[in-house]
């Protein structure tokens, strides 16, 4: 089976690598669950693929060698029905039923929750139309669409949705869990190997379910824990008088939505602003986190992403104001 | 002739001449015609929304149609394909053979049959009415509470989609009802139930399967009518509702649904095997078993649709266990077709073409959906194209499948001419290579992290060439369906042969004239067997003399 198993994989990669670039796919696994959960699809596929090729190659050969002659007008003989093949052929599905069965527990068991431990990171993800909350509760936390969590660590996650149901998932590290409103899901999340790893939500949830996106950090420790020191720093403070004018005009304006404090404990209805210049993207990792492209987003929101609830009319030079300011958010 | 009787002959006689007599006809054969033809133009309809869709996916980033349009077209081509095609596709062969292969005058209630004909092409119109209504429903075909929530669905589009389920609900409950009592009440002398065609029995037990499952949606929709209009919070999760209460009403509707609607399509393709192999149904009782246990099965498994919403263990292993358990009756099915098959003496006509596509693609569909019966990988793969290639593998290479295998088979009985064979066979194989070239790559992007309904998605993540190609093979499909309709077209205009049995067949429709008079049959033919029209032409081999 396990030679069986690298074939298979191999053919996988070999078909996802052959697109253009690499894809998020659990065949290519970045922690034990996916790997759990690969092995699984590559060996039911690989019994589905007997199955799969004897029943066609039974059928084609009985296709091309039963053909009716030309011109034969005559019957074939008369065959009702065979007990002892029609048993056979419930016996052997209903025997593979219970091998599916015991592969299936196996793997969930494979793949269940360790047991909380002190030194767990607990994270609550709070799904939104159309962004993720990512709240590190013992850590003081509240960042957005971007996640980081160190190699090798267990991420014990709970998961809230404010609105309608989504679903989280970033198939190189876990299969997904719904984000039910009114109904607290648990899932569990660790990572073998450092690197980015892309997920987006998985249930239909109105409008821009397509551009609600994640982005997971692996990080090696080193690297978290630096990302864990600024992260809880307070906001920075404006220097000059553009950054005075875009800080009083962020207070003003965004502040309604948007916090600026990290550990806000405050639901606020969009992400939180306070090192929004330490992501990559943003509008639920859609968008590269540029000047340029946020510039285009405050100026109409609308236009990168329709029908989000952010609408703002903001005259250029505040634009100005306010970017000048937000730059400084690392 | 009693007053009664002469009344009723000539409003008969009103009732068959001029357009105007299809609106108030109560034959059987009219009304199954009526059936077939407006849920073809749906189909067509759906098929020109599912390229909407394709031209919009075949390149990333793509602005070809708004997130709100992409939306509604999704939405209107699922609830399209299923409410307004394959389910009144069925109906209508279900309507136009049922009497006739069961030596029937009609149905048993012909007026309940118009009504049941007339609301569904009122519920169709009046849900496609909301596109020029402020805008179609836009939540997918199982739109999903709190979603559906006024607060989150502000349009009409989900009360257009209320209305037109509960009329689609009502018609296909009083159809299936008249379903019943016919096979129940009206088969020929010596018809026993052991005797049915497959097709009456598949039709019988997805008539019961609508009967039972129906009422869960009706309910579900209910609620959701009295949460947006009259502000109860059955799903309000705010006001102390449940989101998941719509998934468990659903889906307990949901999946016998998708049994409605493959049932029949296996009885056609159980008729049309044996008929172009020139053999009986191997193994007939434990065929017609299995659709039985497929029937009460399909009532054990809805939650399989809900492993990601947070259950515990033991349900999800009830689930899967019920699901796996599937796969025997259907896979002694498949093997039953082969063994028809086997040493028979195969005629390759278009019906034929189709009912093989239909097992080996059936097969496809059948397989990959074990992976999704597999909680741990159905975590992963729920709700990507891996989904959307399983469901359409079941519902267009086989649902769909079978129904042009029947279109093909039945056609010269409804009009009395052939369809072409060479365009016949044009139409299959690009229908076959056009399907292939669709839904296999969605298994590929579905493992690849793909979920269904984005209406966009960025390029780099080695999605693009797969959509493209799915995108071709759509196009392909579109110019198959293209070549049946000027088959369609073509052939009607053929002078009329009028053969009574142009395949050899064996069941009792093939026994009176194509097209078959008012009446059906002069006599009411008595049965010895199950298969009449083979015992009469062989008498020496006649199946009761086998002893079946």
């Amino acid at each position: 089976m396990k030679i069986f198993h690298k074939c298979a994989l191999l053919t996988w990669l070999g078909i996802v690598l052959s697109g253009c670039g690499p894809s998020p796919t659990f065949l290519n696994p970045a922690s034990s669950i996916a790997e759990h959960e690969a092995k699984l699809y590559n060996n039911i596929l690989i019994m589905a693929l007997v199955v799969f090729v004897l029943v066609e190659i039974c059928l084609i050969w009985i296709l091309i060698r039963d053909r009716n002659p030309k011109g034969d007008n005559t019957p074939p003989k008369q065959i009702y029905g065979n007990s002892k093949l029609e048993i056979t052929w419930t016996v052997i599905p209903v025997l593979l039923t219970v091998i599916l069965f015991v592969m299936t527990v196996q793997t969930m068991q494979s793949v269940a929750a360790p047991a909380a431990s002190a030194n767990d990171i607990n994270l609550h993800v709070i799904g939104h139309r159309w962004w993720w909350e990512f709240d590190y509760t013992n850590l003081g936390i509240k960042t957005a669409n971007e996640l980081h969590i160190p190699v090798g660590a267990t991420v014990q996650i709970t998961l809230d949705s404010v609105d309608v149901i989504h679903s989280f998932w970033v198939p190189q590290l876990s299969g997904k869990t719904d984000v039910v409103p009114g109904q607290t899901n648990h899932m569990w999340l660790t990572a073998d190997q450092t690197g980015v790893f892309i997920g987006q939500c998985a249930e239909f949830c109105g409008l821009e379910h397509a551009l609600m996106r994640i982005k997971v950090f692996v990080d090696s420790q080193d690297d978290f824990n630096a990302w864990v020191s600024n992260q809880q720093k307070p906001a920075v403070q404006p220097q000059t008088a553009e950054e005075q004018a875009g800080f009083e005009d962020v207070s003003g304006v965004c502040a309604s939505c948007h916090s600026l404090n990290p550990a806000e404990s405050e639901n606020k209805v969009g992400p939180n602003l306070a090192h929004l210049f330490s992501r990559s993207t943003f509008a639920g990792a859609t968008y590269d986190l540029t000047e340029e492209n946020l510039r285009g987003w405050l100026h109409d929101t609308q236009l990168m992403k329709p029908g989000n609830i952010m609408s703002i009319k903001l005259a250029p030079e505040e634009i100005d104001r306010i970017l000048a300011y937000l730059k400084l958010l690392k | 002739m009693t007053v009664q009787t002469q009344i009723n002959s000539k409003m008969q006689e009103a009732a068959q001449s001029g357009f105007l007599s299809w609106t108030v006809t109560v034959d059987h054969k009219r009304i199954g015609i009526l059936y077939l033809l407006s849920a073809s133009l749906f189909f067509l309809l759906g098929g020109f929304e599912a390229l909407l869709m394709r031209i919009q996916l075949a390149q990333p980033d793509s602005r070809f149609l708004s997130p709100d349009l992409y939306n509604q077209i999704f939405t209107m081509h699922g609830t399209t394909m299923i409410f307004l095609v394959v389910m009144p596709l069925a109906a209508g062969f279900g309507n136009y053979l049922i009497p006739l292969m069961i030596g029937a005058r009609d149905m048993a209630y012909p007026k309940l049959n118009a009504l049941s004909y007339w609301t569904f092409l009122f519920g169709g119109v009046f849900m496609y009415s909301s596109f020029i209504f402020g805008g179609a429903p836009n939540d997918g075909w199982f739109s999903y509470a709190p979603l559906t929530e006024k607060l989150y669905s502000p349009t009409h589009g989900i009360d257009f989609w209320i209305m037109g389920i509960l009329l689609l609900g009502f018609a296909t409950t009083i159809g299936s009802i008249n379903f019943i009592v016919t096979v129940i009440q009206l088969r020929a002398p010596g018809l026993t139930l052991t005797r049915l065609p497959l097709f009456v029995w598949t039709m019988t037990v997805t008539s019961f399967l609508a009967v039972f499952s129906l009422p869960s949606l009706t309910t579900a929709v209910l609620l959701l009518f009295l949460d947006r209009q009259l502000g109860a919070h059955f799903y309000n999760v705010g006001q102390g509702g449940s989101a998941l209460l719509w998934q468990h009403l659903f889906w307990f509707f949901g999946h016998p649904e998708v049994y409605i609607l493959i049932l029949p399509a296996m009885g056609i393709v159980s008729e049309v095997i044996p008929v172009f192999s020139g053999r009986p149904l191997f193994g007939y009782p434990a065929v017609v078993f299995s659709a039985i246990a497929i029937g009460f099965l399909g009532f054990t498994v809805w939650a399989h649709h809900m492993f990601a919403t947070g259950m515990p263990s033991s349900a999800l292993l009830f689930f899967a266990a019920d699901s796996f358990l599937i796969g025997v009756p259907t896979g002694v099915k498949i093997f039953a077709w082969l063994g028809t098959m086997w040493k028979g003496k195969l005629r390759f006509a278009t019906p034929m073409l189709f009912a093989v596509g239909f097992v080996a693609m059936f097969l496809i569909g059948g397989l990959d959906g074990i992976h999704l019966a597999v909680v741990p990988v159905d975590w992963q793969l729920t709700d990507t194209y891996y989904v959307v290639s399983h469901l359409h593998y079941v519902l267009f290479g086989g649902a769909i499948f079978g129904i042009f295998s029947g279109v093909y088979y039945w056609f010269p009985k409804i009009t009395g001419r052939r369809l072409q064979e060479g365009l016949g066979k044009w139409h299959f194989w690009l229908m076959f290579i056009g399907m292939n070239l669709v839904f296999m790559p969605m298994h590929i992007l579905g493992l690849e992290g793909m979920p269904r309904r984005i209406y966009t998605y960025s390029p780099g993540r080695g999605w693009e060439i797969w959509n493209f190609i799915e995108t071709v093979g759509a196009l392909i499909i579109a110019v198959a369906v293209l070549i049946f309709i000027v088959n369609f077209l073509t052939s009607l205009r053929k002078k009329a042969t009028n053969e009574a049995d142009p395949w050899d067949g064996f069941t009792l429709e093939w026994k009176t004239a194509s097209p078959p008079p008012v009446y059906n049959f002069a006599e009411i033919p008595s049965v010895r067997g199950r298969r009449p029209l083979w015992d009469e032409k062989h008498p020496d081999q006649a199946d009761w003399k086998a002893g079946e």
